[in-house]
């Protein structure tokens, strides 16, 4: 199957991130665009999933601001976690109510997608019965919440590359308390990969895993009008 | 995947049973397998009315949330309350015991619009 993927240079807010999201939601539902995915850094915020707990937040209101954090409700699955520059964020807008869905389920493909990606590096992710994303042993890497509507998803995964983690501090990630967070660089240290390299062990992973072949494209570069319009213009 | 021949069928993934003039709505077999263990739903308000295609209640697992649409247009005369506490009966017995909610129908001739056991299990994978 053919999908598009947009690749984000520079750090989008996480409204025009939401933004984006919402149009191509609606373009895909109404058939007007293949699946696409949307791989992009956040500046930097902490987002609560619809069930999200505030007392996971560990700082008031004017602490998050004071440290150039946003905050956000966002109405997606899962509970709280945070983004910043230096961690690849992954927003495949999906149609998985077809024939083609897989058994496997979509969780365990986002999941597989960033074990793999890890592999990659020559570090070993796995899974941990009852708590999602996928971990290392310094801790937890790739965090998942995502939501479905007419069965076209939206929201996803974001994975740590060389981000500040200190933004994790602020909350309990995913509400699991004690558990570290690691990224690429506290694993590899100097031996991190460049952010652009990691993107393509993700989007090259996306496609095997999710079985869709990935026609790439670059935000700011050229693109079909229809994909174009629902990028730009915001 | 079984699915009952005497329901009627959402795009969506929902399924209908219409008794005079009451429609018990739930989601099918296929999504609730999607979806995983399901851990909370956010069913309508008893009295509440409905458009075909609104809207209606939000499923969720640990970390997915699926919205729910309404089939047929209707006013919700009743919740499956049982679901509050016990949102993976809709994992175990997704076409019984996991029923979402019932609609007072407006017009029965809206199933009508919908898909039958076997148009239905041509949507869904074949395994």
């Amino acid at each position: 199957m053919n999908a598009w993927s947009v690749h984000f240079s520079d750090p989008v807010s996480y409204q025009t991130g939401l933004d984006i999201q919402h149009r191509l939601l609606k373009a895909r539902q109404e058939n007007k665009i293949p699946d696409t995915v949307l791989i992009l850094q956040h500046k930097p915020v902490v987002t609560l999933g619809n069930r999200g707990r505030a007392n996971y937040l560990l700082k008031t209101e004017e602490e998050y601001r004071e440290l150039g954090i946003e905050l956000f409700h966002a109405e997606r699955g899962g509970d709280v976690t945070f983004h910043g520059p230096g961690q690849w964020v992954l927003y495949p807008i999906l149609y998985l109510g077809g024939n083609e869905a897989d058994s496997h389920g979509y969780l365990y493909n986002l999941e597989e997608i960033a074990i793999r990606t890890l592999g990659d590096y020559g570090t070993e992710g796995f899974r941990r019965e009852g708590k999602s994303g996928a971990w290392t042993d310094a801790g937890k890497i790739a965090a998942i919440g995502f939501r479905l509507k007419k069965w076209v998803s939206f929201h996803g995964m974001s994975f740590n590359v060389s981000n500040d983690l200190m933004g994790f501090d602020t909350i309990v990630p995913c509400g699991l308390v004690g558990e570290p967070v690691a990224s690429l660089k506290t694993i590899l240290g100097d031996a991190c990969p460049e952010m652009g390299k990691v993107c393509d062990s993700l989007l090259n992973h996306f496609s095997t895993v999710c079985n869709r072949d990935l026609e790439r494209f670059d935000a700011d570069g050229e693109m079909p009008p229809a994909l174009q319009e629902l990028i730009r213009n915001l | 995947m079984a699915v009952p021949q005497d329901l009627f069928y959402a795009k969506t993934h929902e399924w209908v049973s219409l008794e005079d003039g009451i429609a018990t709505v739930g989601i099918t077999d296929f999504a609730q397998s999607q979806l995983s263990d399901l851990t909370f739903v956010e069913l309508p308000e008893v009295g509440a009315t409905f458009e075909a295609d609104d809207e209606v209640a939000v499923v969720e697992s640990v970390k997915a949330a699926a919205d729910i649409y309404a089939p047929v247009a209707g006013e919700v005369i009743e919740i499956n309350a049982e679901l509050e506490d016990a949102p993976e009966l809709i994992n175990k017995d997704a076409f019984g015991a996991g029923w979402l909610f019932k609609l007072k129908v407006v017009d029965e001739s809206e199933v009508d619009n919908m898909l039958d056991a076997e148009s239905y299990e041509d949507l869904c994978p074949a395994d």
